[in-house]
């Protein structure tokens, strides 16, 4: 009976030992592989294609052993599955909400049948992914595409939506994008990483099974970032999301800068996490979930360990006592084994004790370790290596834990541990990240928005809230294409201003001044800028013409006053905004005469576009206590909460069209949901703007929160991209404006909603400002959500 | 058995200190009742570890001496000796923990057990077993004469209304009496879990128990209507962790009532490995209270010798 070692029941009795880790069958999953020779083709149109000629990629195992290959997809390929997706569109979108919803439906049972061999594939491939968690997406999401019509009315799916993520992404993370990009009546092509091409490509099969329309799911596979930029540059795309790491997501933004399509990010992958432990905390559970979390198998954040110092003590000695039991982790390779050893070294060298559950061995295994003693400046926080290392600092107060906490380029998540009830509440409130776990390890559900606050995302998934990236007002136009150009993203914006000879009417002619900090003043440079009527004709004046410098004031201005103004009761922000909206309406003649005097318009017309736009603001302060946030309806027991947060200080350069009308409609988008704003007026026709900024010195909003800079678009745009501080631009403009911020914005990286005014035959591209459709669409545009999870009974 | 736990002061201010999270707690249960259970020579291993941590019980109204007899034996020799020869481990002592009877029948079990060589411990329930609502003079009475009969290890129970009160200083100054009361023979304090209320109130018993110089803390009587369950001792068994990195004193556990099967008695010991580490592993630190269980054991142990399935009537009788 004995087993194949030679430890006798004796000797075990004796150490009380555990017997060795059973191996999970992995038959099922390599089966299907050799179904397909383990030579996986692309999936194009319903099908495995196995086009000849390409280049292979391996894919291996934990261990390294090869699990199987994958194509290296050709233009030609590319072309092909990109006619398949816009049929796959055509017939996808042509169905009921009730009959997509079915579809999904089906692959969850058929799951139910097969998510063994699902789960073993991403076992084997390293991209472990619970079949329960699968399942438990598709219900979630044929729930949504069911209830598209009724939940998100007035909204229609995009067309063919591109899928990236990374070499090291999970299988979850892209289910969690090609699911809702699904069951809002998209077609999908995906571009998996290394570990999730072959479970892509066997639920791509299982989806058609279900009954999914041919070419509604391409996968193609490749060799890295590449192939998804050539993808994205087929001209059927209409949107382009991604997850993974950071360095990809550069990648893949500067790739496809100028494309003319819309690219998210979900850096998910990497990001420095704080889990902060309170004196009021179970501090037994705390340390128990804290070790399950930060040395997981495969690392997705970096986990920083912020500790009250009260209460140090006494988690060392847990973290001493539990550790002692957790096994070694292996690394992929020596080169990593390098990295851990160096970290470890200088985090020693700098004075921070080691607890590591055993001594550390001479193979490519290492213990977990946790860096007692660390500062927020070391270099194993600032740039976490891989490998089980857990950083611990300490705190003093509960507003130094949420400093602490906040103190990087990264707002992914967070986990608090107290059992205080208003410090939990008050902390989740000040965390500027996008998840907050209170009392427990990360948890997902596709309930929950995730959306990576600062650096750690420029869109938000899961929740209903995520699935607006894959839709678009079905009163909007679709957005037209462009081709990148040769650009040189050094010189751009960096003309000389131009000259001002003086001649007879100098001096009689008045000079504008824009609004910086609250004052209305010249620019910094001290040159100005000619202003025109529309259609040409004589100077009607000089504005200021603003640069980096202007900027700077302003978002430094901006940044000192909009966390109080986002901290402002709702309906206190709502008066703020009706008192602006008086303001105008005390404005009327001169806010009319100014726009007929600029664009020309007839006096009538003038009229009604400042009435549309008291209205517009009326709107906005109405929307300030009426439209917010709610409970979640999570799975487990607990309290689920969606919030939705201001991004901070919005950069918006200023549409040519509807001047008052779209700078109102911007402007108070962006303050109804607790934004600072700096906003650059059209270069050519800054008057309507300009006059707003006699309104804005006799109100009482704090100064600083809204900034009025005029001068040459692409230099303003530019001073716009590369300050730190702004979370976001907002951009009508040309093309190579569009293409420098998309390349521009990656490091930290921006939420960008770009607008090409012109087509490719330099046509002039408007859109209704009228419609009170653009209400919904700007709130969602000037949010960012954050998700709380409390696990109760 | 290992030293005693002799005890603290009273302190308060640990006790009051006290924060659990349920929620946390559930999750933590949860994981450990998910981990793999061992196998193969490590499953009969782990199982006869379980034996001998074994207290065989028996508490019923209708307990004589002939039954109190068959226990006992059954104590001394709990797996077939050509089964235990078969893993060689016929000559290592494998005995139960202890057998465990109400204090009248203490002298019969001392008895039985002397006739048969053995000097395997007589655990007594006391203390107006199970409710504990009768006066601190003839429960400390009570105690003091099963000591006399011969029982080394006493079962007492806290007064739940004192810990449901919080009356910490009066319950703990009670237990103190019992303490002096049992004399040499080890005190286990059952802190009746299923009427404590919270996890919170549970984690202050326990403290109070040891700080008053309790042996052992166990789950329940069997006899309320919550039992032994994963959390609860999650609970427990973290404060005696904590009681231990404060004091140094290590202090046993042992849940009672509702372990039934052979499973149940795997994921026990791999909760105390678990939370505690294997210097809890032992009989002196670690015991299950039950009286069905052990036949299930036997089973299984069967099936691992013999790769068959034995019927209830092929293993010897209780």
């Amino acid at each position: 009976m004995a087993g194949t070692t030679t430890k006798t029941v004796h000797d075990i009795f004796q150490s009380m030992e555990y017997g060795p880790a059973a191996t999970s069958s992995t038959a099922t999953a390599r089966a299907w592989l050799d179904s397909h020779s383990c030579s996986l083709g692309l999936f194009i149109a319903g099908q495995f294609v196995r086009p000849l000629d390409r280049q292979t990629r391996s894919v291996v195992d934990s261990k390294g052993a090869l699990v199987c290959s994958t194509v290296c997809a050709l233009q030609a390929d590319i072309l092909q599955c990109a006619s398949s997706a816009v049929k796959g569109f055509e017939a996808w979108s042509g169905l009921s909400c009730y009959q997509r919803s079915k579809v999904l439906l089906r692959l969850a049972s058929t799951l139910g049948q097969h998510g063994q061999s699902v789960a073993e594939l991403c076992d084997l491939c390293g991209a472990s992914c619970s079949s329960s968690s699968l399942v438990r997406l598709l219900q979630y999401y044929s729930g949504s595409a069911q209830l598209r019509d009724a939940l998100v009315a007035n909204w229609t799916p995009l067309g063919v939506v591109l899928v990236v993520v990374s070499d090291d992404c999970t299988f979850h993370s892209l289910m969690l994008k090609v699911l809702p990009a699904l069951a809002m009546g998209n077609s999908v092509m995906v571009v998996p990483g290394q570990s999730t091409a072959p479970p892509a490509l066997l639920l791509a099969q299982l989806f058609m099974a279900a009954g999914l329309p041919a070419g509604a799911l391409n996968v193609l596979t490749g060799g890295d970032m590449s192939l998804a930029a050539d993808v994205a540059q087929n001209s059927s795309i209409a949107y382009v999301t991604y997850s993974g790491n950071k360095q990809d997501a550069v990648k893949l933004c500067k790739a496809t800068a100028g494309m003319g399509v819309p690219v998210s990010v979900s850096p998910n992958i990497g990001a420095t996490c704080p889990i902060i432990i309170f004196e009021s905390a179970d501090i037994n559970s705390a340390v128990d979930d804290v070790l399950e979390t930060a040395f997981k198998k495969k690392k997705e954040a970096h986990w920083v360990l912020c500790v009250q110092e009260s209460v140090l003590d006494s988690v060392m000695a847990r973290l001493r006592l539990r550790m002692a039991g957790l096994k070694c982790v292996s690394l992929p390779d020596d080169g990593v084994r390098v990295l851990v050893e160096t970290a470890v070294q200088d985090a020693q060298n700098k004075g921070a004790t080691l607890v590591q559950s055993c001594a550390v061995p001479s193979s490519t295994q290492y213990p977990p370790t946790v860096l007692c003693g660390a500062a927020p400046s070391s270099p194993c926080v600032v740039m976490p290596s891989p490998g089980p290392l857990l950083p611990l600092v300490t705190f003093r107060s509960n507003t130094e834990a949420v400093t602490l906490g906040n103190h990087s380029p990264h707002g992914q998540a967070a986990c608090i541990w107290t059992e205080d009830l208003t410090l939990a509440l008050e902390t989740y409130k000040s965390l500027s990240v996008g998840s907050v776990w209170v009392n427990s390890h990360p948890l997902s559900d596709p309930c929950l928005p995730v959306s990576g606050h600062k650096d750690s995302g420029t869109c938000t998934d899961g929740g209903q809230e995520g699935l607006y990236q894959f839709l678009r007002p079905s009163s909007s136009s679709v957005l037209p294409r462009a081709s990148p150009v040769a650009l040189d993203y050094a010189k751009f914006g960096t003309d000389p201003p131009p000259v001002i000879i003086p001649d007879q009417t100098a001096g009689t002619l008045k000079s504008y001044t824009h609004f910086v900090a609250g004052k209305a003043c010249k620019s910094e440079s001290g040159a100005s800028v000619v202003v025109r009527p529309q259609g040409g004709g004589d100077v009607l004046g000089y504005c200021p013409d603003g640069g980096q410098k202007d900027v700077r004031n302003a978002v430094e201005a901006a940044i000192k006053v909009q966390p109080g103004w986002m901290k402002k009761s709702p309906p206190a922000r709502a008066q703020h905004i009706l008192s602006l909206a008086k303001g105008l309406e005390g404005k009327r003649q001169v806010l009319a005469a100014t726009i007929c005097g600029q664009t020309g318009l007839p006096m009538e017309e003038a009229h009604m576009e400042v009435e549309l736009s008291i209205a517009r603001l009326s709107d906005w302060a109405a929307y300030c206590d009426k439209v917010h946030g709610g409970t979640l309806p999570v799975p487990q027991a607990g309290t689920g909460l969606s919030i939705p947060e201001a991004l901070g200080v919005v950069g918006v350069v200023l549409p040519d069209e509807h001047l008052l009308l779209s700078t109102v409609t911007l402007l108070g988008a962006a303050l109804a949901s607790g934004n600072a704003v700096v906003m650059v007026p059209s270069p050519e026709y800054p008057l309507p703007a300009l006059a707003i900024i006699q309104v804005l010195l006799s109100s009482d909003l704090p100064a600083g929160l809204v900034n009025i800079i005029t001068g040459r678009r692409d230099q303003l745009t530019k001073a716009l991209a590369n300050h730190s501080v702004i979370k976001a631009i907002w951009y009508w403009g040309n093309s190579e404006g569009c293409q420098y911020l998309q390349h521009t914005c990656t490091s930290p990286l921006k939420t960008l909603r770009l607008f090409c005014q012109t087509d490719k035959d330099g046509n002039h591209r408007g859109r209704d400002w009228t419609r009170p459709s653009v209400l919904e669409e700007f709130w969602r545009n000037a949010v960012q959500w954050k998700s709380v999870w409390i696990p109760t009974a | 058995m290992s030293a005693r736990n002799p005890g603290t002061q009273l302190d308060l201010e640990w006790v009051s200190k006290v924060k659990v999270n349920t929620q946390a707690v559930l999750r933590r249960a949860q994981y450990i009742q998910g981990l793999k259970l061992p196998k193969k020579q490590w499953q009969a291993a782990w199982l006869l570890k379980a034996i001998t941590c074994i207290d065989l019980t028996t508490l019923a109204g209708d307990d004589t001496p002939s039954n109190v007899h068959r226990l006992c034996m059954k104590a001394i020799q709990p797996v077939q000796y050509e089964h235990l020869k078969k893993m060689d481990m016929h000559d290592k002592g494998v005995t139960t923990g202890a057998v465990c009877v109400y204090p009248s029948r203490v002298a019969d079990a001392v008895k039985s057990l002397k006739a048969a060589n053995s000097n395997l411990p007589v655990a007594s329930v006391a203390t107006g077993f199970p409710a504990g609502q009768t006066p601190l003079e003839t429960r400390l009475t009570e105690v003091r004469m099963a000591v006399a009969d011969g029982a080394t290890e006493i079962d007492i129970v806290i007064n739940r209304t004192l810990a449901l009160t919080g009356q910490w200083e009066a319950m703990y100054d009670e237990i103190c009496q019992f303490r002096e009361a049992c004399g040499d023979a080890h005190m286990k304090t059952i802190l009746a879990i299923g009427e404590l209320g919270t996890f919170a109130n549970v984690y202050k018993a326990s403290l109070v128990a040891m700080m008053a110089g309790s042996d052992f803390i166990k789950t329940s009587t069997g006899k309320e209507s919550v039992n032994a369950t994963y959390p609860v001792a999650i609970v427990m068994v973290r404060a005696i962790r904590d009681y231990f990195l404060r004091t140094g004193h290590k202090v046993g556990f042992k849940p009672a009532g509702g372990i039934r099967t052979a499973k149940e008695s795997l994921v026990w010991l791999l909760l105390i490995k678990e939370e505690l580490g294997n210097d809890w592993l032992t009989p002196h630190l670690f015991r299950l209270g039950a009286s069905s269980l052990l036949a299930d054991i036997e089973r299984q142990i069967y099936h691992h010798v013999t790769g068959q399935y034995a019927a209830y009537h092929e293993l010897p009788m209780a």
